[in-house]
């Protein structure tokens, strides 16, 4: 605790407390590692050297510069642990001769795909060919500004925060159509119309199974979400339509993110590598990059809505054990929990076996869309009658 | 971290900004060799055969027009749902009834086949 | 800085839709006409109308350019390059426009001062919902109820159009 305290800017509070029920005894409540100090002192030192309006523009493209990087990160990590997770489900080993158990290999292929050359093909549309892959990155670029990531490190705490992120989530599905189209290939194109047609139908049911729990909480904002989980995730305390929103979102996340069973659009067996054929070098860096990037927005709407975002563990108003539970910090929560619902999409491509198209749509139209209307009336009255937690 | 929403758009434009500074970079450190055979589509290895642009079932275009009636539903959906809690009976039956009408939308394309070919 | 955002803004809405009407390829006057929602809803932003900002980019960027993207790919003839209008259109187009621009800056500046409002009614999301479900004066219930039926007659429609179009 004193190396941390050399750290001038770092809050490192640590809370101590008479607890009456341990008679005698000063315990430490928590780590107060709340980012918003270190936040609030970049912001007075920015606001401090320049006007207010290049201050602002100044953090915002601070901030878009260390999200780019979070996502080379994610990137890098994900790609390995999907690798590493398919070769254990597959009873196999996985990448382990580049780096110590392979773990610089995602470094190397993303050196790699940099120095490939980028090819177009002759009838491609330029233009459109080489915004496809733009539009993609810069779609989970601002979906990722509203996350929430721990105790004061929430980059833009929108009054419409589920919502902007289920927006900016719909502009994707047009690069995928661009990009297929443009690349002037039958493969790429039918995969590019497949895909659109299945993440366009998901998103409802996604929006929906979201909508069953902004019922209970009463309110769009993230920051606000988060709050209302204090005395327990909204998984626990909204019992049974609660549990069935979280597997109808987990369905629709996984097909909206072109993952797991719902991958018809990018099958390597079936269509060559999909709306992607013909992109090599950083484009296809990209897209690659987009899907793993959505897949963590995706897990960590899910972790926010559901399980608490970076609330620790609470049950009701049990404070000591509120209290225990906070020793963790609450990025290690945010973590955590995102870790595991990434670790279940992919559980859940290694296991089942691809759907076809038409069963694709028809889970969603027929099985999908009419179980999350009813739920969402039967959630409705729930709150209505009071009998939740 | 509280940013007004002024912020995002200033957001948005660097992270274009930066993004398209990546590719630009990118540019400079990969090769570029075009010649005839690597410019040509991708068909594991045969010639194309006619243009690749055709006319698809028209299927995929209802699908859209669903997808967006339906979302038009999702999105009355969100400010109905922010206020509920303290709203109590009225609301549910309004929303009951918005429901009952859109879910009588569904089960006729369903009856009537519209959500059957790929 | 806000002045800056919304002068940029502004450019581009007016730049891409003066590219969407006057492109020659017609998926790429969608993706113009994408840029043009999108930066409106920058403009919504800066008003500081989140909701309505939220709802351009769900419906307009994401159902609406997608729709017709799907429109344009359903023709066929998507690559193909339109051909350009005559010079007698082009002109007739450029004077038909300058009339409507100097008729509407001639009522703008019919008022002599432009007083600037602050944004004194914060428009969130909670008071979109009470008004929506609020069944006495100022309250929206019965539009909100009619909405759903314009919704169905809408899925009808397009049912009864696409089954009479594959037959």
């Amino acid at each position: 605790m004193e190396t941390l305290q050399l750290f001038k800017i770092l809050p490192e509070k640590i809370y101590f407390q008479n607890i009456p029920y341990l008679p005698g005894f000063r315990k430490m409540v928590g780590w107060n590692l709340d980012f918003s100090t270190l936040t609030r002192n970049i912001h007075d030192s920015l606001f401090s050297f320049f006007s207010p309006g290049l201050a602002s523009a100044a953090e915002m493209v601070i901030i878009g510069l260390c999200f780019l990087t979070f996502f080379a990160l994610l990137g890098l990590i994900l790609v390995y642990a999907e690798r590493k997770v398919c070769a254990f489900f597959q009873l196999r080993l996985g990448p382990m001769r580049v780096g110590f158990w392979g773990t610089a290999q995602t470094f190397a292929d993303f050196i790699k795909l940099l120095l490939k050359e980028p090819l177009t093909t002759k009838n491609a549309d330029k233009f459109l060919f080489n915004l496809a892959p733009f539009i993609v990155i810069v779609a989970s670029f601002m979906a990722v500004a509203a996350i929430p990531f721990a105790k004061g490190l929430h980059a833009v705490d929108l009054d419409i925060g589920i919502f902007f992120i289920t927006a900016v989530s719909s502009i994707g599905v047009v690069s995928i159509l661009l990009a297929g189209w443009s690349s002037n290939n039958k493969y790429s194109l039918i995969g590019a119309i497949r895909s659109g047609a299945q993440i366009l139908s998901y998103e409802i049911s996604a929006g929906l199974a979201l909508l069953t729990i902004i019922i209970l909480t009463g309110s769009l904002q993230l920051s606000e979400i988060i709050e209302s989980q204090r005395t327990g995730w909204w998984i626990f305390k909204g019992h049974i339509p609660a549990i069935i929103a979280f597997v109808i979102y987990m369905i629709a996340g996984t097909a909206e993110t072109n993952r797991g069973p719902f991958d018809i659009a990018e099958a390597e067996s079936e269509l060559t590598a999909g709306f992607h054929t013909e992109y090599s070098g950083i484009k296809f860096a990209f897209f690659f990059l987009a899907e793993f990037v959505n897949m963590f927005i995706v897990s960590a709407i899910a972790a926010t809505v559901f399980f608490g975002g970076w609330m620790p563990f609470h049950i009701g108003n049990f404070t000591f054990f509120n209290h225990l539970m906070d020793f963790i910090p609450s990025v290690v929560w945010f973590f955590g929990k995102v870790s595991l619902i990434v670790f279940l999409m992919m559980w859940f491509r290694w296991t089942f076996p691809r759907l076809r198209i038409d069963q694709l749509l028809t889970l969603e139209w027929k099985y999908l869309m009419p179980i999350s209307l009813v739920n969402f009336l039967f959630m409705a009255f729930i709150s209505l009658e009071g009998w939740y937690f | 971290m509280v940013m007004s929403s002024e912020n995002l758009v200033i957001y948005f434009i660097s992270g274009i900004v930066l993004v398209g500074a990546g590719i630009l970079v990118s540019h400079f450190f990969a090769p570029s060799s075009e010649n005839l055979q690597k410019s040509e589509t991708f068909e594991c290895g045969i010639p194309t055969r006619g243009t690749s642009w055709f006319q698809f079932k028209v299927g995929y275009y209802l699908f859209a027009i669903l997808f967006l009636i339906f979302e038009v539903e999702v999105v009355f959906l969100f400010p109905w749902a922010v206020v509920m809690k303290e709203s109590g009976t009225s609301a549910f039956i309004e929303i009951f009834i918005f429901l009952f009408i859109l879910g009588g939308g569904l089960l006729y394309a369903w009856k009537k086949n519209a959500l059957r070919w790929e | 800085m806000n002045q800056v955002v919304f002068y940029f803004l502004s450019a581009v809405i007016l730049v891409f839709s003066l590219l969407t009407v006057t492109s020659s390829r017609i998926l790429r006057a969608a993706v113009y006409l994408l840029f043009v929602l999108i930066a409106t809803a920058g403009i919504y932003f800066l008003l500081g109308y989140n909701f309505l900002a939220g709802v351009q980019l769900t419906l307009y960027a994401g159902g609406i350019i997608v729709l017709i993207i799907f429109a344009i790919m359903l023709t066929g003839s998507a690559g193909e390059k339109l051909e350009r209008p005559s010079l007698n259109k082009f002109l007739l187009a450029i004077l038909i426009s300058l009339i409507g621009t100097v008729t509407s800056l001639i009522l703008f500046f019919a008022y002599h001062s432009f007083p600037v409002i602050g944004n004194e009614i914060p428009a969130t999301v909670k008071m979109v919902g009470a008004s929506l479900i609020n069944p006495g004066d100022n309250g929206y219930v019965l539009p909100f109820e009619l909405i759903s039926v314009l919704l169905l007659a809408a899925i009808v429609g397009a049912i009864v159009i696409a089954k009479k179009a594959t037959r």
